[in-house]
């Protein structure tokens, strides 16, 4: 109980925190500062939904990205002024429902978490029967089927050539407004009793049954918050970079929330916010060793691609330390299988 | 009394100097973000090889030292804004080159509209890149014009009647290109059935026996097949062994090395447009390019390099000839720019900042790439 009190304290603190370096930041950085705080925003909404149904359900769900897209088109199509419709499809024109139709950006995102959870569902109910390494390889393949669909349907989407002159509507009150809102969703959800439900799920499906919780309930129900988080937070970085294309959401972007979230520590929630920050603050900072070094009287050529090494040396150094956290939600694990 | 006056003097001098030397000394920065890391890696490489040599050749303008920024945007759509950024406001470059890859280079179009900085982007050939903006301009041609020279190269000196189309769906060029083939052959040869079968596969596919077994059902006379050096070099292989012997037709990204020895044996005769050759130097320009390439990095220069060198060679040009490094008096310079003398050919602007000019065709011959004409814009 006193933990609990503790991580309350931290939270809340961090929050107050967090809002005025906002401010202050709005107020007083450059654009490309902004943009950095922006990211990290989207990733902590990203990580945070990832955390719901890998870290706190236990289920091993590798399709984000898939949530993502959907999302993220969900908003292009929807923001996107008409002329602009018209200028992006000068291949094929676009269906004819979607070709006047021009939303406000609150609207959009609140489509693209709708269409994204019930893709969730859909995609859920008869996926979630699944466990560990099959349901990861299941969700992976529905990313892999949205990024196809979505390269093929030339008169929805574009295709490969992508869009462009999405409106850029996502600012840091956005970006981070929905980053603490999926904060206290998730706070409030893991706290209640659907995430005892969630929890006991993850530590063992038999006694949860046994306990009358309805597994498939609330796997599905984990499936469909997360992607709901997942395809506003999709919206949020198309309408941050204005133009999306289908190879934007390969594998490798589903890794990087992973990443984020294990960093983090699975079903932590204050370790997700602070690694997504520290993730995506860290790519950048890195950038100088790509740069050629000038010590005045030498100067050192820079190697393109050695913050990536610099990067992952970081990443093993810290899950080393970080291992005692990893190694219990293992052992759970384990000791769940010697049962069986 | 003198002593205070000296000291004052002293520190005027100063400070003139150091706000002469302001004025004067600093330098001019160029940005250039490319794909260092990542799947493009090559291709970005390619591209800054060919902008440090142009910078080797020409590092001042209006007096003032040239200085370019690389900064890497690791093939990633997101990364690529992010370092476009960084380019604005930390370096506060005046101009910037890049990218290869179209999507990489959207990425950027918002924000460099935004902050007004001019940019010339080298080899992203999607329509879509310059559209709808002032401020991105590219030297090479894009694929509309590129589809087009290949069917026009299919009918007239082929004398194909019938052709079909295997596309990479997921890569934009592939796409792009056989669109306007597929428009330009059904014009040329008056007949809208004319294109018999148009198949798709996806980048990394390495079996490509059912696409090929449709098409050579349909017995065409030309099979044009825009993609990945790699894929296509696969898929040629195998249509050779499935006993198709009718020529493949193909775009700029095949001028690698890697097309001809994946391809081997099955790859000869295959033909392909691209910006320019190392064979038939095109202007004067050229000539020069071509030479301090070789001296340099010790091997024949790629159409990427070539335009990565016209790139800032514009840009120099441009300010030498607004007479100022301001980045709206080089974007109206560049919305200008007629006649161009590049490495890779005579180069003008249009409207859209698309730039007009010839395109080279190529032909695999003996395990080489060897020049055979070049196509004026219409």
């Amino acid at each position: 109980m006193r933990d609990k009190q503790r991580t309350d304290l931290a939270a809340l603190l961090a929050l107050v925190c967090a809002v005025v370096a906002l401010f202050l930041a709005n107020k007083y950085l450059d654009d490309y500062k902004i943009r950095i705080i922006n990211l990290s925003g989207i990733y902590v909404t990203l990580g945070l939904s990832m955390n719901l149904i890998n870290g706190f359900t236990g289920l091993f769900s590798l399709g984000h990205a898939g949530f993502m897209a959907v999302g993220a088109y969900t908003v292009a199509l929807l923001t996107m002024p008409i002329s602009m419709k018209e200028m992006n499809f000068f291949f094929q024109p676009i269906v004819p429902w979607l070709a006047n139709v021009e939303v406000g950006f609150l609207p959009a995102l609140l489509a693209a978490g709708l269409i994204s959870a019930f893709l969730g569902v859909l995609i859920g109910a008869p996926v979630l029967r699944l466990r560990d390494d099959y349901l990861a390889i299941a969700t992976l393949g529905f990313a892999e089927i949205i990024r196809v669909v979505f390269t093929n349907t030339q008169s929805l989407t574009n295709g490969a050539l992508g869009l462009k002159g999405i409106p850029n509507y996502t600012n840091i009150w956005w970006s981070w407004g929905v980053a603490f809102i999926t904060v206290w969703f998730v706070t409030s959800l893991i706290r209640g009793s659907y995430g005892k439900a969630f929890m006991a799920i993850r530590e063992d499906e038999v006694a949860a049954q046994a306990m009358g919780i309805n597994l498939f309930k609330h796997k599905v129900m984990s499936f469909a918050f997360a992607s709901f988080f997942a395809g506003v937070a999709g919206g949020l970085l198309a309408s941050l970079l204005g133009t999306i294309d289908p190879n934007m959401f390969r594998i490798t972007l589903t890794f990087n929330i992973l990443l984020i979230v294990v960093l983090g520590g699975l079903s932590r929630i204050t370790g997700t916010v602070i690694s997504a920050v520290v993730v995506t603050v860290m790519m950048e900072a890195l950038r100088f060793l790509d740069e050629s070094i000038n010590l005045g009287f030498i100067e050192i050529k820079g190697v393109p691609g050695m913050r990536m090494v610099v990067f992952s040396i970081i990443l093993i150094l810290v899950v080393i330390v970080r291992k005692a956290g990893l190694m219990t939600r293992l052992k759970g694990r384990e000791s769940s299988y010697a049962e069986n | 009394m003198k002593r205070r006056l000296g000291l004052a003097l002293l520190v005027l001098a100063a400070v003139c100097v150091s706000w002469v030397g302001a004025a004067f000394a600093q330098p001019i920065k160029i940005g250039v973000f490319e794909p260092m890391t990542g799947p493009n890696a090559a291709g970005g490489e390619m591209t800054v090889e060919g902008i440090e040599l142009a910078w080797e050749v020409r590092s001042e303008v209006l007096g003032r030292e040239v200085q370019i920024i690389v900064v890497d945007n690791k093939s990633d759509k997101v990364e690529a804004a992010n370092a476009v950024s960084r380019l604005i406001e930390r370096d506060q470059v005046v101009a910037i080159i890049g990218s290869y890859g179209s999507s990489l280079s959207m990425a950027a179009g918002d924000i460099v509209k935004k902050a007004q900085i001019p940019t010339v982007g080298c080899s992203p050939t999607n329509p879509l890149v310059t559209l709808n903006n002032d401020y991105y301009f590219r030297v090479c041609f894009i694929d509309p014009f590129q589809g087009t020279v290949m069917a026009n190269y299919a009918v007239n000196e082929l004398g194909a009647k019938t052709a079909a189309v295997i596309q990479d769906v997921t890569q934009d060029y592939s796409v792009g290109l056989a669109k306007y083939f597929i428009d330009a052959f059904r014009r040329l040869t008056g007949n809208p059935n004319s294109i018999v079968e148009i198949s798709s596969y996806n980048t990394g596919d390495q079996d490509f026996t059912a696409q090929l077994t449709n098409v050579k059902n349909k017995n065409p006379d030309v099979i044009f097949a825009p993609g990945n050096y790699g894929e296509s070099a696969l898929l040629i292989r195998q249509a050779r062994d499935l006993g198709i012997d009718v020529p493949f037709l193909g775009g700029d990204t095949w001028e690698a090395p890697e097309f001809l020895s994946i391809g081997g044996e099955a790859v000869e005769g295959a033909v392909f447009s691209t910006h320019f050759t190392a064979e038939a130097p095109v202007t004067p320009e050229s000539d020069r390019f071509l030479e301090i390439y070789r001296q340099k990095y010790g091997k024949e220069a790629n159409a990427f390099a070539a335009l990565g060198y016209d790139a800032y060679m514009l840009i120099l040009d441009v300010i030498e000839k607004a007479g100022s490094a301001e980045p709206q008096a080089i974007r109206d310079g560049l919305a200008k720019v007629e006649g161009f003398v590049g490495a890779t050919g005579i180069i003008s602007l249009d409207e859209n900042g698309d730039a007009v000019k010839s395109a080279v065709i190529n032909r695999v011959d003996n395990g080489k790439f060897v020049y055979l004409t070049t196509v004026e814009p219409e």
